[in-house]
């Protein structure tokens, strides 16, 4: 028996790595293993107050911060039948926006490029291509600008709390954003341009399950309550509160991890995901962008990831300045949070992280504080996913020598953008 | 003169002042351009994991026997130890577990296997090795980064101020949500830095960046206490984010 053994995983938040164990040319056993320490939040949580609760969790990860704070004030506001204006869904919208923009810039040109440029970093690939990361740095900057402006902070945000907003951003500082957010347009364009110039990477494709946040009226990584799971023309709809049903976790015989499936089957979360599943999205410009980069979905291929986290860079940034005009049009204004009055219950949400789908469930005592917590972050939820796409790219190059082999693992796994912070539900070692 | 070699490493957390670090997007590249980095997970795929360090960014606290002996091994290499971040500094939230049983809690959470795994009470990075430098912040306050490297290149220690949130806040005459508006806020007894972020927002102080160092915790105590918070309360909401700074 060969094993081939990825460990540390690097350019990945986190600390995880990849194990293959193989007879000859054929696969064995492939691993996702999550090396990180649990910190078991979920159960320290218990018997705190309802409004200590975001700030917490936020922690469970930093790329994701904004995702996990406002999934958990929108859980949170489930449980307390707290009612937020238009106004705090907007601006909450925008942030995710914001999130995503810094996320898939980050993810794209630190993270993922090198490998198809042949590099070990961004900054040494900084050396001979300098305007590609400093194009990856300008759009991760306006993504942290729009956190700081809205959230109080890029990593963190400490503005958002339970029934809206500590301090509303100014109309100025609307119309500063939107400024930057007009030059960004450009930035976002030359984006596409960069991706679609990459060579191809297709050597892991198999029909895949992809499941996101349906988002029939806008493109809303915040609003919605109902998740779609779409593969091979069929489609099946869960609504949020029924989350157990594809994150139901599974014992899995190849390795500690416990594993999403839905209907015994892995999925895939991310931006792929939410492409696949609202293809209405892809429309106009978008569409043109789509053609650029040659997608066609479903993709079936995981490296197209990247191509669809360039898309959304393009979406999210015009979508961020309508956001903003109609924040402007619309007159902002000073509201305070809605107030609350806390009791028992419990409460369910679901939003779209950069990463992928983000579930946060809680149920709160008559006095407000926690009796449970359960979250199940995206890149839990994409692990069985990965091992299959893993097998995959070990079974199409299993003659091509171990180099080769642990090159397009780790690519495959990037592609995924895991966060492995996130993920320590799945800790085994 | 060669330059100075840098590693940036991350044990068990959220991985925020590394991405705090790559945040710095109108610095980053002159950054790096005055070190020699030799170990950057996160961000490289070459990396050395060994040899002598002029400097060493550890964030994230100690949770297992592998974070153990990494922060073991980066201390042997580094002549000076910088721990970024409230949870290298203080434990952070995952120090909620002290006087947890954490068996238990493992079992509960991941089932028999949760014994087996590589898991132990969290511990901040001086609890197990010395400390030269320590940035506080959850995350760390980017100008507070900026400068302490631009200092540590020229081989000065940073200074922090040892004043509370609360001397920041009343020098931007925010209102007082503790005194006016009778809400929790951790501004009195937490350190400084953050330019009184979250009262600035009319958002109570969490106390992310652990304790201020002049802190006159008695009657501080009292005055929250004539706010009508009970102790207990109080404790709890000190010892979420620095549960190794507070012995009240």
């Amino acid at each position: 028996m060969n094993t081939v053994v990825i460990e540390p995983l690097a350019r990945v938040e986190g600390h995880g790595g990849i194990t293959v164990e193989m007879e000859g040319d054929a696969v064995k056993n492939v691993r996702f293993d999550v090396l990180e320490g649990a910190r078991l939040l979920e159960p320290l949580v218990r018997g705190k107050r309802y409004d200590e609760l975001a700030p917490i969790l936020s922690r469970i990860c930093s790329i994701c911060s904004v995702a996990h704070t406002l999934t958990s004030l929108k859980a949170t506001e489930n449980a307390l039948g707290i009612r937020v204006s238009p106004q705090t869904e907007l601006l909450r919208e925008l942030l995710f926006r914001g999130e995503s923009i810094e996320s898939h810039a980050l993810h794209l040109i630190l993270l993922a490029l090198p490998d198809y440029l042949g590099y070990p970093s961004a900054t040494a690939l900084a050396a001979d291509k300098p305007d590609a990361v400093t194009l990856g740095l300008r759009l991760k900057k306006m993504g942290n600008r729009i956190l700081e402006t809205v959230g109080g902070r890029a990593v963190h945000p400490v503005n958002a709390v339970p029934g809206g907003f500590g301090r509303v951003p100014s109309a100025e500082q609307l119309i500063e954003l939107r400024a930057s957010l007009i030059e960004a347009v450009a930035d976002a364009e030359t984006m596409i341009d960069l991706i679609a110039s990459l060579p191809a990477a297709d050597f892991c494709h198999c029909e895949t399950l992809y499941a996101a946040l349906r988002s029939p009226h806008a493109d809303s990584y915040y609003a919605g309550d109902e998740v779609m799971l779409v593969a091979n023309g069929n489609q099946a709809s869960v609504p949020a509160a029924d989350y157990r049903l594809f994150s139901g976790e599974t014992a899995v015989r190849h390795s500690h991890a416990k594993h999403s499936t839905f209907r015994g089957r892995p999925f895939m979360v991310g931006a792929l995901a939410r492409l696949t599943v609202n293809p209405w999205r892809l429309t106009g410009r978008l569409a043109a962008a789509m053609k650029r980069l040659n997608l066609v979905l479903p993709a079936g291929n995981p490296m197209d990831n990247n191509k669809a986290q360039a898309l959304e860079l393009q979406s999210d940034v015009s979508r961020a300045l309508e956001m903003i005009e109609q924040l402007l049009r619309d007159g902002i204004k000073d509201e305070r949070p809605v107030p609350s009055q806390p009791h028992a219950g419990t409460g369910t949400a679901i939003t779209e992280a950069p990463r992928g789908l983000l579930v946060h469930s809680y149920a709160f005592d008559h006095e407000g504080r926690v009796v449970s917590a359960d979250v199940i972050t995206p890149t839990a939820m994409n692990a069985a996913s990965m091992e299959v796409h893993f097998r995959a790219a070990v079974e199409q190059c299993a003659d091509r020598g171990e180099a080769t082999i642990s090159q397009r693992l780790q690519m495959v796994a990037r592609a995924y953008d895991p966060c492995i912070s996130c993920s320590v539900h799945l800790v085994r070692r | 003169m060669a330059k100075p070699t840098v590693g940036i490493f991350g044990l068990t957390g959220c991985a925020g002042d590394q991405l705090v670090i790559l945040n710095c997007e109108d610095q980053l590249l002159d950054l790096i351009a005055l070190v020699d980095i030799r170990d950057f997970l996160m961000a490289s795929s070459q990396n050395c994991g060994a040899g002598p360090l002029d400097l060493a960014l550890v964030e994230g606290a100690v949770l297992t026997k592998r974070d153990e002996e990494d922060l073991k091994t980066i201390r042997s290499r580094a002549k000076t130890l910088i721990a970024i971040g409230t949870c290298a500094v203080w434990g952070g939230v995952a120090a909620m577990d002290r006087g947890c049983d954490r068996a238990s809690l493992l079992r509960e959470v991941y089932g028999e296997m949760g014994a087996e795994y590589d898991s132990m009470p969290t511990k901040a990075l001086r609890e197990l090795v010395t400390v030269d430098v320590s940035i506080a912040g959850c995350p760390i306050e980017t100008d507070q980064f900026v400068s302490a490297i631009a200092g540590l290149l020229n081989g000065d220690l940073p200074v922090y101020p040892e004043y509370p949130v609360c001397t920041e806040c009343r020098m931007r005459e925010n209102n007082c949500l503790l005194m006016e508006q009778g809400q929790l806020c951790c501004g009195p007894v937490t350190a400084a830095g953050c330019k009184a972020r979250c009262p600035g927002l009319r958002v109570a102080c969490v106390g992310c960046r652990g304790p201020a160092r002049d802190e006159n915790s008695a009657s501080l105590l009292a005055s929250f206490e004539e706010r009508g918070f009970d102790r207990q309360r109080i404790a709890a909401r000190l010892r979420t984010f620095a549960p190794t700074g507070v012995t009240a």
